[in-house]
């Protein structure tokens, strides 16, 4: 499903963030990334959600080689693909609804078809009677929920999450990672990184360490 | 088939939801591509219009030969008979003082004025229809008339008509200019405007990119509310020149004397507005693509 063969990502300035990643997680796997800060975990994800390319090496998604896709094919293969983004990347001039719809509206989904995968999104992850909220008056745990009901409005078979309980306390980040594993248990194959140890200690999951750039371990 | 004739809907509903999300923004954008296209537009229809004054005034070469108002008519046959010997002469036409003072109090507002004067005050006359329009041998024999015995004035007024025409032709070549110019300024004058709508929009373009939206996907909208900018100009433009053209229009009848039978205002064809309002939406499409494409070069560069 998701491959990385000897992958390196250098950023311009020289900065190396991965180094000789070797990295296979099959179909209907969840896999957390674990390291501190800094340590590559939110490249890697990057790097499997084709929003960046690797600077050598292949990432092979799906039986496709990214690094050989074009920017068109790149951008068509990320909807397939939903990421849950550290920073939430809400539109904060648009309210619940519209927010989820955006994927929808960019793959050119009919408008009725739409509203009925939003209103599944936003069930999903508890928000059905909030669509109407603007993001500024949700809390960060609601507004986190609203970013994964954006990332699996498509159906996306790979479910990428970015610190998904970054600022969330420990009560609520066990809700979020019980989401993920509810998605993991209908197929979808789910990557997320962490660097709180103690929120995964419930989760029966693969982890993958992750230390100043290269896997600390990989079972 | 159906998905791509969706995106573009889906693209015109949102570009005609910008527009009208800033009815204010909008209206006077419109406004100020209106004036920029009215120009020439205007121009155009004033030179049309001076153009069909030319068409009209004489535009074969001939001179009026006045005799002194003591000739007799054994002085206009000597003058008939030089005149006919030049071989710059094509034909030629006698007008007696009778037959002038006639045509005047009949064609003209002069009657009253003719009616003052105890005796007829215009000479006999001859019009000369040439076979040059050249200048020298004009010259030379307008010179050569003017010194035959009771000869008094030898006009040529085909002149200023000519010069009028050149004129227009070169007030043809500056309207092309002018033209070229004000298109120019309608493609970065809308790519500015859409480059404002990309920059407030960024959070929004960055996301999508990163969600799966193409470049073509980012730039559709763009392009619609550029596409309703140019035909929004175009049409402002249009109704400012048409504006003009009604409000100078009867100005011009006013001001008409009675011996220019056919000065007036002169507006676009359905055709030449059509052409108008496609040239338009091109140049602002034009504008919006590449407004956009350099902005998304400027936000993947960070």
């Amino acid at each position: 499903m998701i491959r990385f063969s000897s992958v390196a990502k250098r950023y311009a300035g020289g900065h190396e963030a991965l180094a000789r990643i070797d990295l296979e997680i099959a179909s209907g796997e969840m896999v957390a990334v674990t390291g501190h800060s800094g340590a590559g975990k939110s490249t890697l994800l990057k790097l499997a959600a084709g929003i960046e390319r690797a600077s050598s090496g292949s990432v092979v998604v799906q039986g496709q080689n990214l690094g050989a896709l074009g920017e068109t094919a790149l951008a068509v293969l990320r909807r397939r693909i939903g990421f849950v983004f550290q920073d939430h990347k809400l539109l904060f001039d648009r309210n619940a609804f519209a927010n989820v719809a955006l994927p929808l509206r960019i793959a050119g989904y009919r408008a009725d078809e739409a509203a009925r995968r939003v209103r599944a999104a936003l069930d999903k992850v508890g928000l059905l009677a909030r669509e109407k909220a603007m993001p500024v008056a949700l809390s960060g745990g609601e507004q986190q929920r609203l970013c994964i009901a954006r990332a699996i409005v498509n159906r996306p078979s790979i479910l990428v999450a970015d610190e998904p309980t970054g600022n969330l306390d420990a009560e609520y980040g066990r809700v979020i990672l019980g989401l993920f594993t509810s998605f993991n248990q209908v197929g979808v194959t789910v990557l997320l990184s962490t660097h709180d140890e103690a929120a995964l200690s419930a989760l029966a999951c693969r982890r993958v360490a992750l230390a100043h750039g290269a896997l600390a371990q990989s079972p | 088939m159906t998905v791509w004739l969706r995106l573009h809907a889906h693209a015109l509903a949102e570009a005609l939801r910008r527009f009208s999300s800033q009815p204010m923004g909008s209206a006077v954008a419109l406004l100020v591509l209106g004036i920029a296209m009215a120009l020439p537009m205007g121009a155009s229809v004033a030179l049309r219009s001076a153009g069909l004054v030319a068409a009209s005034l004489e535009p074969e070469p001939y001179v009026n030969v006045y005799l002194a108002l003591d000739a007799t008519e054994e002085d206009a046959r000597r003058v008939e008979a030089a005149l006919r010997a030049d071989p710059i002469t094509a034909s030629l036409r006698f007008v007696s003082r009778a037959a002038a003072f006639e045509e005047m109090k009949s064609t003209t507002h002069l009657a009253q004025v003719l009616a003052a004067f105890e005796r007829n005050p215009l000479p006999d006359a001859f019009t000369v229809r040439l076979r040059t329009t050249e200048g020298e041998p004009i010259a030379a024999s307008r010179a050569a008339w003017s010194r035959l015995p009771k000869v008094d004035q030898v006009s040529a007024d085909f002149e200023w008509a000519q010069r009028l025409a050149r004129w227009i032709r070169f007030g043809d070549r500056v309207l092309a200019a002018v033209a070229i110019a004000l298109g120019v300024a309608v493609v970065f004058l809308v790519g500015h405007l859409i480059r404002l709508q990309v920059l407030s929009r960024r959070d929004e373009i960055q996301l999508s990119q990163l969600i799966g939206a193409t470049a073509a996907d980012v730039r559709r909208p763009f392009l619609y509310h550029g596409a309703l900018q140019g035909l929004g100009g175009a049409a402002a433009g249009l109704a400012l020149t048409a504006l003009a053209a009604v409000w100078l229009g009867s100005e011009v009848q006013a001001l008409t004397p009675s011996y220019l039978p056919d000065l007036r205002v002169l507006f676009l064809s359905p055709g030449e507005v059509a052409a108008i309002a496609v040239a338009a939406v091109c140049l602002a499409v034009a504008g919006s693509w590449w407004a956009v494409g350099r902005e998304l070069r400027a936000f993947s560069r960070g």
